[in-house]
């Protein structure tokens, strides 16, 4: 059994808002001029890193199944006179480099999962195995509806960003994972949203041999 | 953490023969359209035998897969105990495309990385236990540190980390409009008026666990300078942080170096200037000249050619380049590994992002 503290939750509900009104709205956080080229998932993930403020030495764990699917899917509207600027913010991890870059703030360690049905079980496991005595564990989607109904989006965007240590005190609640003989499950990173949004309980296996145990305090 | 197996796959080969190709100065790059089928310059692009640039549905290089995941030793990949890391910059994005341009819908169950991944663990009979991880070219060492992790936190028995990237016009275009891909073949390290990088297929595995066939990997460090996106820090701070904690773990050893080494003249000289003054007199190495860039496949892909090239007594040289180099320690040519005891190994990655570690072996 692995667990930590939660120690600070912050989260992005913006469900349907378009990327324009997002930039609007939470322009006021970002160093003058940053927020021109961002995404929307970059703005979200922003917001709620911001009162976290990320250091060196926190590890920074982060989980996207659809990435940068609005960079993507302009960048290939660009061809074929391909744009330098949408190619480098079309890479998966590029919503936390366009906030950390932004703040020329370096992290020693960064981890940047996919995937869908497990991928909140294993960058939940990274965060908990991170050595640090600090870890971020960050994640979202951004919304777009991608031309040719192709499934290579998310249909509404979110975000949220953890704090979490080893100290029980003044802590939030608690995330574990537990060893589990159950030889499969799944949890969505939608789903794992709403329930710290919700501040709602979760207890599920999450992948084989893994059970997620969130409690709230 | 003990290596049980490892293996890659390039455009010569597997791993054996890839470095007998390099040891003789063979360049897998050759100039092609930049956009494939629809044209642009000539660049420097290695694909493997047969394979177009312009993606096929399904993908030509889901044969390569096949017969790279046949080259795992068995176990139950995937189940609670035998945990499986795929890595990847690119996954399947040439598939998405190929579209864009055609509106195939077959392309669609390669287009995003949860599709791709999806298929190859029912493809490859794995169970669920499969993670995801994309960090541009630093992917593969993510995937290594975080089984390395998970395998020393007592969490599984044996882990498998498979990474993977086949070029497409998606990334030879951002390359190339990045103006980093151009007409010239890649000079690792050489002092040159233009630098130039060339673009490769790659693909590579690696068992981890408690047996390790006499080699392992230590000092796995991470650092991600967030300075700029395609630039690193002036002075080479983002390379230190990463070699700092390798060359304390590599005291008292003999080692080599394999650098990252793209042919990118401002990065490869910070770079080889760091390992310079980290690891004095030991001789740097950087394959990409004749491999290209592997992408987020690279970190893992050249650490089963270094394993390849010690097993076989002689070090690949640094092919495409020649004196005069940023440092006078690039090896251009083959060099004995006998009197060696370590290869200290180095990635790097948009936002810079820098992942190294120490191969050891007995």
């Amino acid at each position: 059994m692995i667990e930590r503290h939660l120690h600070a939750l912050q989260f992005e509900d913006p469900g349907l808002e378009e990327t324009a009104a997002t930039r609007e709205r939470l322009r006021a956080l970002f160093p003058r001029g940053a927020t021109r080229r961002m995404t929307q998932l970059g703005l979200l993930l922003g917001s709620v890193l911001d009162p976290l403020h990320p250091a060196e030495e926190d590890a920074l764990v982060y989980a996207s199944s659809f990435g940068e699917s609005r960079a993507l899917h302009d960048y290939l509207a660009s061809f074929p006179t391909a744009s330098p600027t949408l190619f480098q913010t079309s890479i998966h991890p590029s919503a936390i480099q366009q906030v950390l870059v932004a703040r020329q703030q370096p992290v020693r360690e960064f981890f940047p999962f996919g995937g869908r049905a497990q991928l909140v079980a294993h960058a939940v496991e990274a965060a908990l195995l991170a050595p640090s005595p600090r870890t971020i564990l960050c994640g979202g989607e951004e919304r777009i509806l991608p031309p040719g109904d192709s499934g290579t989006a998310s249909p509404v965007g979110f975000a949220f960003a953890l704090a979490l240590g080893a100290d029980r005190a003044a802590a939030l609640g608690t995330l574990r994972l537990e060893e589990s003989p159950a030889p499969a499950g799944e949890l969505a990173l939608a789903e794992f949203f709403a329930a710290l949004r919700d501040r709602r309980p979760l207890d599920q296996p999450v992948a084989p041999g893994m059970r997620l145990v969130l409690t709230w305090l | 953490m003990p290596i049980e197996a490892a293996d890659c796959r390039t455009p010569f080969g597997d791993a054996r023969a890839t470095c007998d190709a390099l040891r003789a100065g063979r360049r897998a790059l050759t100039l092609q359209p930049v956009l494939g089928e629809a044209g642009g310059d000539a660049v420097p692009l290695a694909t493997l035998p047969g394979r177009r640039l312009d993606e096929t549905a399904p993908p030509a290089w889901l044969s390569c897969l096949d017969g790279l995941a046949g080259a795992v030793p068995a176990a139950p990949w995937g189940d609670a105990r035998h945990p499986v890391f795929v890595t990847s910059s690119n996954f399947g994005v040439g598939s998405l495309y190929a579209f864009s341009r055609d509106q195939d819908r077959r392309h669609l169950e390669f287009c995003t990385p949860f599709a791709l991944v999806e298929g190859l663990r029912r493809r490859f009979g794995w169970g669920g236990n499969v993670a995801v991880l994309s960090h541009a070219c630093v992917s593969a060492h993510l995937g290594l540190r975080q089984a390395s992790r998970v395998l020393q936190a007592g969490r599984a028995e044996r882990a498998l980390v498979f990474t993977f990237d086949f070029i497409s016009p998606f990334v030879a275009g951002g390359f190339h409009a990045l103006k980093i891909l151009n007409p010239e073949l890649p000079a690792p390290y050489a002092v040159r008026p233009t630098g130039s990088i060339g673009l490769g297929d790659g693909a590579a595995f690696a068992v981890l666990g408690r047996n390790g066939a006499g080699f392992s990997l230590s000092a796995q460090t991470l650092h991600n300078e967030m300075h700029h996106f395609t630039a690193n820090r002036a002075g080479g701070a983002g390379f230190a942080a990463a070699l700092e904690p390798v060359a304390a773990a590599a005291r008292g050893r003999r080692v080599w170096l394999k650098g990252h080494g793209t042919g990118t003249l401002d990065a490869g000289r910070l770079e080889a200037e760091a390992f310079a003054r980290q690891f004095p007199g030991a001789p740097l190495v950087s394959w990409k000249g004749a491999l290209g860039h592997t992408l987020g496949s690279c970190g893992l892909v050249e650490l089963a050619l270094a394993l390849a090239a010690v097993r076989g007594g002689e070090a690949p040289g640094t092919v495409g380049s020649a004196p005069p180099c940023f440092v006078d320690t690039v090896a251009t040519a083959p060099f004995a590994t006998r009197d060696y005891d370590g290869v200290v190994l180095a990635s790097n990655a948009f936002g810079g992002a820098h992942a190294a570690c120490l191969l050891t072996h007995d």
